[in-house]
């Protein structure tokens, strides 16, 4: 008994750093989210609206809103399609990238890298005000200036303004470049634990680049891919800076731009009044739009076969 | 383990309640030292400094938040020109106290300040003074966020008097008074002297004729027609956005309402905003108007369009006036005042139709002093009515005839007060102004000498004169918290038609659904009347 309580004791001296951390910073923020998702918080009024209890009224007004708003079809579309090309992009991008710096000298790769990680580094106006003005559609737009020039085209063209591929293209894109760093670099740290002596018998055995990147890399890394896949499944569902900003400027068409996150934050947020019980109600329906996400994504991918215990060590 | 997830929980939703009443607690608080205002500014000033001083205070801190285009910068100076008159007062007296602006936060868009003072005020972090649109003043003083003035600016009756009516009206929430005004404006249409005469459009007597009611906005497709077939790129342009409501002018060109008082509700009047959304659609089909104009950039396309004389009409407002005076927005230069004068002429906005009456639009701004205004000075929970007091005073200083002049003279806004409104008539101070030659304090004259040299001349303030009568055909966007999302559907709306998307009676209908599926939003706002069947335009 005695050992036990010892062995507990050490346990939560070890644990306590992180178990503090995880309820100051993840319990104490879902549940005053939750809490106040039921209040009629509005305007920061913390003192005024607190205790003010409101019911289910914030989720049934949003729930309201999704059925009737004319644009929300638009709204899940471009979440599906946004969420779905992008993590595609981010995950395989991130892979080659990673998989094509393994394969060369070292100071270029990390040189390479170095520049991917350039969209991950920029603030996020000034990496948007970038592709401001790069998609703009008038001949200010530097895509439209070029084509004009080389007489690909003779009008500009209002590329976020054509929908929804217009639209959709830019967002993707954009959000695109910023996320294919991380799975990169998660991926190089993944390749760069793999036994050198691996790759090298390979070659010796005349394998390809392709071939070694086919059946010893991309197995080795599986639970990589799986992070990856998940945790950029769950920042694309919730992203919207750089939306918003494309949005805001009217580059990209509104409907077609908007994902459900931005539009969850222009509901709460950008129509004037600053409504934090309907942010909050918004915030945990997403919350369990990405738990639900989240658990499927680790279904499908097997995640329990990856956590097995390794048979014959103990 | 039940019991303690249960302690937790509580835990948790304790510490929940008391953040909230640890920033709400300051409310309660009373004070006992509290001036009677005279209504005599050296007097009251004196009394509010002796009571500062006996208390021992030798310094009071404020700051001032402002936003909005680069030559409105005197909404923030105003204040600190302010505090050196009323230093001033104390030093010929004898006091000890001196007042110090720690802080001029001035930013560009006047949302993003409305938005930083609505998370900062809470917390006791915002400006002691706020300078904004008049659209915010009613959810800022619900909340609880700005000070109630009625009572102090009883002594003041005379000051009040000089304002323009209207716009102290649109300083009130419920009856009461939470603010002075500081500027307002009117939003004509330009036109292009140079392409008016080119296509045969005669300007002498038109304002005239818009004022009648007699040149309507068939008149301006019709010219605008004319010029797009001469060879001018566009017939008209416009502003974008909904932060900018000048497009809703149109709702009340064609006798349309935006609120109805009787009910408190805003009201999207159906065959106004028909007949606007048909104009806008018109426009853009016949190639007069661009489709695109909401993504337009400003800077880019839109100012440099009108500027460079590819438009004939432009839906603006007064500030552009001095605004192309300082910005480079022609072939990367700014325009002369010679220039302004010689290629602009301005009207109020026509009526829709035959019957109807011209329009202009004013958002005016005002002077809010934040309900916890000199908290970061000594002794505050005692002295809070006094350093209140100080605050009121400031504002009214800040709203001496002469700064509300210069601010209007530099940054092409109307003048406030009648006082300021003879002011930029009288040349002598106009010259006084262009010297610097006046009474101010060193830093604001250094902070403003530039726009001063740019804008300060007999064009600009005769500019100023002419458009005032403007202020008599004056509307105002409805002071709602709900109108900032109404304006955004309406955006939604005016950009679908402009692009071809929709149609104006399909835009029409989707206002309405847009509006419906909030129920907040829907409980708020009226809808009233019908499309009008076989309406033509133009006529």
């Amino acid at each position: 008994m005695n050992v036990k309580r010892e062995k507990l004791t050490t346990l939560s001296f070890f644990l306590s750093p992180m178990a503090v951390m995880v309820v100051l910073f993840y319990l104490v923020p879902l549940i005053m989210t939750v809490y106040i998702s039921f209040t009629r918080m509005r305007n920061w009024n913390v003192s005024k609206y607190l205790t003010e209890f409101v019911g289910f009224y914030n989720y049934h007004r949003l729930l309201y809103m999704f059925q009737h708003d004319p644009t929300f079809k638009a709204v899940l579309l471009t979440t599906v399609v946004f969420v779905g090309i992008t993590l595609i992009i981010n995950v395989f991008g991130g892979l080659a990238l990673a998989l094509a710096t393994f394969f060369i000298e070292d100071k270029p790769a990390s040189a390479f890298r170095l520049l991917w990680l350039l969209p991950r580094m920029s603030p996020i106006a000034v990496y948007s005000l970038v592709w401001y003005y790069f998609f703009h559609g008038s001949e200010i737009g530097t895509l439209n200036s070029i084509l004009m020039k080389l007489g690909v085209i003779s009008q500009p063209i209002p590329w976020g303004q054509i929908v929804p591929w217009g639209a959709w293209s830019i967002i993707i894109f954009v959000n695109g470049l910023v996320g294919v760093s991380f799975g990169m670099i998660v991926f190089t740290s993944a390749l760069n634990q793999i036994p050198k002596e691996l790759v090298i018998a390979a070659r010796v055995d005349g394998a390809s680049s392709w071939q070694i990147s086919r059946r010893i890399l991309i197995p080795m890394i599986r639970w990589h891919l799986l992070y990856v896949l998940t945790w950029q499944f769950l920042s694309l569902l919730t992203t919207y800076p750089h939306l918003f900003l494309l949005v805001q400027w009217d580059l990209v068409n509104g409907d077609y731009g908007t994902t459900l996150a931005l539009y969850v934050f222009n509901t709460a947020f950008g129509m004037g009044e600053q409504d934090q019980g309907l942010a909050a109600a918004a915030a945990v329906l997403l919350s369990v739009i990405g738990i639900i996400g989240g658990f499927v994504t680790l279904k499908v991918l097997k995640f329990e076969r990856m956590m097995k215990r390794p048979r014959g060590d103990f | 383990m039940r019991a303690r997830v249960i302690w937790l929980v509580a835990l948790v939703l304790l510490g929940v309640v008391a953040s909230g009443c640890i920033s709400g607690g300051g409310g309660t608080q009373t004070s006992s030292a509290k001036i009677q205002l005279t209504g005599d500014f050296t007097k009251d000033a004196v009394a509010v400094g002796k009571a500062l001083q006996q208390n021992g205070i030798s310094e009071v801190r404020f700051s001032a938040w402002g936003s909005g285009d680069p030559n409105s910068v005197m909404r923030v100076y105003g204040i600190v020109e302010a505090a050196r008159r009323i230093n001033r007062i104390w030093e010929k007296n004898g006091i000890k106290v001196k007042i110090t602006i720690t802080d001029t936060h001035y930013v560009a868009s006047f949302q993003d300040a409305y938005k930083e003072y609505l998370s900062k005020q809470p917390l006791g972090q915002a400006g002691d003074f706020f300078v904004n649109s008049y659209a915010f003043l009613p959810t800022l003083a619900d909340e609880g966020y700005i000070l109630d003035i009625t009572d102090y600016a009883k002594a003041y009756k005379s000051v009040i008097d000089d304002f323009y009516p209207s716009l102290i009206e649109a300083s009130k929430f419920k009856g009461r008074l939470y603010g002075l005004p500081q500027d307002t404006e009117a939003r004509p249409l330009y036109i292009r002297k140079d392409v008016a005469a080119r296509i045969g459009l005669n300007l002498n007597g038109l304002d005239g004729k818009v004022k009648n009611g007699e040149f309507t906005w068939s008149d301006v497709y019709m010219w605008a027609k004319k010029a797009k077939e001469s060879g001018v790129e566009w017939g008209l342009i416009h502003r974008k956005g909904s932060a900018h409501p000048d497009l809703i002018q149109f709702i009340f060109a064609f006798g349309g309402k935006l609120y109805d008082p009787n009910t408190g509700k805003l009201v999207v009047d159906v065959p106004a905003v028909y007949k606007w959304l048909y104009v806008e659609w018109k426009f853009a089909r016949d190639g007069l108007l661009p489709k695109d104009i909401m993504s337009w950039d400003w800077a880019k396309q839109i100012h440099p369009t009108v500027v460079e004389g590819k438009t004939l009409f432009d839906i603006g407002g007064t500030w552009y006036w001095t605004e192309w005076q300082t910005k480079q927005y022609y072939n990367g230069r700014s325009l002369t005042p010679e220039e302004v004068r010689k290629w602009f002429y301005y009207t109020l906005f026509p009526a829709g139709e035959k019957g109807d009456k011209p329009v202009t639009l004013s958002q005016p701004f005002i002077w809010m002093i934040n309900s916890k205004a000199g908290q970061q000075n000594p002794k505050y929970d005692e002295l809070k009515d006094v350093y209140h007091e100080l605050a009121f005073l400031m504002v009214v200083k800040a709203s001496d005839p002469d700064i509300n002049a210069i601010h209007s003279v530099i940054s092409a806004h109307l003048p406030v007060r009648k006082a300021a409104a003879k002011l930029i008539k009288d040349e002598k101070w106009l010259n006084d102004l262009k010297n610097l030659n006046l009474d101010l304090d060193p830093a604001v004259k250094d902070n403003i000498k530039d726009i001063v040299k740019a804008t300060v001349n007999p064009i600009n303030a005769e500019f100023l004169a002419n458009v005032s009568y403007m202020l008599e055909y004056t509307h105002l966007a409805p002071a709602h918290p709900k109108y900032p999302a109404l304006a955004d559907i309406f955006k939604e709306a005016v950009d679908r038609v402009l692009r071809g998307e929709m149609t104006p009676k399909d835009a029409v209908n989707f206002i309405i659904q847009k509006v419906k599926a909030d129920s907040e939003l829907a409980q708020n706002v009226e809808i009233v009347g019908k499309i009008p069947e076989n309406w033509k335009f133009p006529q």
